[in-house]
């Protein structure tokens, strides 16, 4: 226990990483909401810029900027109706409304607020439920890392883009980026065309930069026109008596925030819609109607969004399996400093597992503060127009790329990717499948061999092996249901009335 | 984008082209090991090559299928001309970047670039291209310490020059 404190602590008596923390909170909070500038972006690029860093100092950056990312993406869903990610979506519904009301201050402080709290709830649940998950994990077999790999593809798969085909060949894209070189169990060539080069594969970081810096960045530039309406802000503290008042109803959507940002492959925008709409069906006489400022559809995907980030951290420290696409580059980033995220990490390395849930109350910390502080200086900087911010998105990216191996072939590989990534996001394949697919890969791979070859290659006992433990039996169903849900016939049967 | 009930410019082809990509990667991942064994090097590869060419079969299918999207042109709605020349400045800074070096073939493309994106004022454009170049050399090469390419500026000379000055 006191050592656990110590590992804790180490964020917090560190003048160099509370800075750190506290920087990359403060830069998060502005990638999250500046439109075009996303928090896997951010991570992505980062890492390339950090991998010589102590893991630590790293860390701490990287955590600052996706926790205040989340957050952040609410401010210009708020006061422009433009949400800076997709966590926050479901913000602009009642958010926007508010600003247009006079309450934009008032809508920013309660999201705010309600974003910490939900933060905390999903640190607590993480620090309570990690060890417990890493323990049940020693027990998974091959087989069961097999399919949660395969769960997490078809969850972010069927979910970011809607369409099922394009989703599974996104993620079946990113499994075959994954296996390019050398095989590692038998160093046989896969997709390697005699070019040394490719022996030790692409790397993902280049992979990450494009689909998410390049592409991004270039989609961007179909929306030069746009102008955003400005807000008047006047007290971003938010009333006691609201705080008090909406209390439980963030305690609620916290809990299926942290809930679904712990699923594989789920993030905190489908978190924040589901609370969205729970937030909804529950509250039964709203002073204000939903979708016209109801401060219930404020606080409901605030909480939830941010409560996402604690779960999506359990998968990721206790199997490393992702639990959304920043988490996805995050293991890339643990790989490159030499961690292995998975159950093993919790026994060999426990100082890295609670450095992260004490790094993690400090960034929601710091979102505390800077949330509710620096409104004038956040007007200025959102407000950066498109025709400088794309440029330098573009230099960074190359930069970043560059500097993973201080090699051009890096900057041809991320542009590449970006480029194919943009005709993928102008035809609807969308691109987390990919990142998902690419960082999984190794571990679908090795686990898929393992367990073939623990059954002497006879496929009859695998199967029969699957369904008859109840973890595996589960997850197959799970990949089953994913698969049907998707079929019309399924879709038809099960179509909600009201829709 | 595309729709969910029509389709885009280009779609088909797009699609189409998939298909293609799909069955190439699929011979190629059967030529790692064949079907020789089902846990062998090239057994992921070919589970998920197949994958991709039978969705990428049933998506142009379903392209097939939809309408094209009213009023939508190729290269006004998927690759207008905005995108297409940025992504020129982008290659011919990727080509030049280390033979010139960071420094000359940044402020080259971000003044392009700004220039062509922002429409302002050369100067305004100079200024700011200026600022950017600084602050991302400040930040990555003197305070992350990240490696880039000289070319024909002799960054490390004048670096040491000014600290030499200061020393």
């Amino acid at each position: 226990m006191f050592e656990a404190l110590q590992y804790f602590s180490i964020s917090w008596v560190s003048p160099e990483l509370m800075f750190l923390t506290a920087l990359g909170t403060f830069l998060g909070i502005y990638v999250g909401a500046i439109p075009g500038l996303s928090v896997t972006m951010a991570v992505s690029i980062l890492i390339s810029f950090t991998f010589s860093w102590d893991v630590n100092s790293a860390l701490c950056l990287m955590v600052g900027v996706y926790m205040g990312g989340v957050y952040g993406g609410s401010r210009t869903a708020i006061l422009l109706n433009i949400p800076g990610a997709p966590s926050a979506i479901a913000t602009a519904l009642d958010g926007y409304p508010l600003a247009q009301q006079g309450k934009a201050g008032e809508a920013i402080g309660l999201s705010t607020v309600m974003s910490v709290i939900g933060g905390f709830v999903g640190i607590i649940v993480l620090a309570v439920a990690a060890p417990h998950v890493s323990d049940f994990a020693l027990t998974f077999q091959p087989r069961d890392y097999l399919l949660l790999g395969l769960l997490g593809i078809l969850l972010v798969g069927s979910l970011s883009g809607g369409n099922m085909a394009k989703g599974l060949f996104a993620g079946a894209f990113g499994i075959l980026i994954g296996t390019v070189g050398l095989d590692p169990l038998t160093a046989e060539e896969r997709f390697t065309y005699g070019v040394v080069e490719l022996w030790s594969g692409i790397n993902p970081i280049a992979v990450m930069i494009g689909l998410f810096g390049i592409t991004e960045a270039l989609s961007q530039l179909h929306h030069m026109d746009k102008v955003a309406v400005k807000q008047r802000i006047d007290r971003l503290i938010p009333k006691w008596g609201d705080v008090k008042k909406y209390l439980p109803l963030s305690l609620r959507s916290s809990a299926i925030g942290v809930g679904v940002g712990s699923l594989p492959g789920v993030g905190g925008d489908i978190a924040a819609l589901m609370a969205y709409d729970q937030a909804k069906r529950s509250t039964k006489n709203p002073e204000v109607e939903f979708g016209k400022g109801a401060k219930e559809g404020l606080v409901a995907p605030e909480s939830a969004n941010n409560a996402a980030v604690g779960g999506a951290y359990i998968p990721m420290l206790t199997l490393g399996i992702p639990g959304d696409a920043v988490t996805a580059v995050f293991i890339g980033a643990l790989f490159i400093h030499g961690l292995n995220p998975g159950p093993m990490l919790m026994i060999e390395r426990p100082e890295m597992f609670w450095f992260t849930v004490g790094n993690l109350t400090l960034a929601n910390i710091f979102v505390l503060i800077f949330g509710l502080t620096g409104i004038r200086l956040f007007s200025k900087i959102v407000e950066c127009p498109k025709g400088i911010l794309i440029p330098v998105i573009f230099l960074l990216s190359i930069v970043g790329a560059y500097s993973i191996n201080n090699s051009i072939a890096d900057v041809w590989w991320m542009l590449g990717f970006g480029m194919l990534g943009y005709f993928f996001k102008m035809y609807g394949v969308p691109v987390g499948p990919i990142i998902l697919g690419v960082i999984l890969s190794r571990l679908i791979d090795d686990n898929w061999r393992r367990a073939i070859m623990s059954e002497r290659g006879d496929l009859s006992n695998f199967f029969i092996n699957m369904i008859s433990s109840p973890l595996s039996a589960t997850l197959l169903l799970a990949i089953i249901l994913i698969l049907l849900s998707q079929t019309p016939i399924w879709k038809k049967v099960f179509k909600p009335k009201n829709t | 984008m595309t729709g969910i009930s029509t389709r885009m410019p280009g779609e088909v082809v797009f699609s189409f082209v998939l298909v293609i990509l799909s069955l190439v990667i699929f011979w190629q991942a059967y030529s790692i090991s064949g079907f020789s064994s089902i846990s062998s090097p090239g057994s992921l590869p070919l589970a998920a090559s197949a994958i991709m060419v039978m969705s990428a079969c049933f998506s142009f299918v379903k392209t097939l299928k939809k309408p094209l999207e009213n009023h939508t042109l190729f290269f006004t709605h998927v690759l207008p001309p905005i995108v297409s020349i940025i992504l020129a400045f982008i290659l011919i800074y990727s080509v030049v970047l280390e033979k010139l070096g960071f420094i000359v073939s940044t402020f080259t493309f971000l003044v392009i670039s700004i220039q062509f994106l922002y429409r302002k004022h050369f100067l305004i454009t100079l200024g700011l291209a200026l600022i950017s170049l600084i602050t991302v050399y400040v930040v990555f090469r003197l305070i992350f310490q990240v490696i880039l390419p000289e070319g024909i500026v002799p960054e490390r000379e004048i670096i040491a020059a000014i600290r030499n000055l200061f020393s």
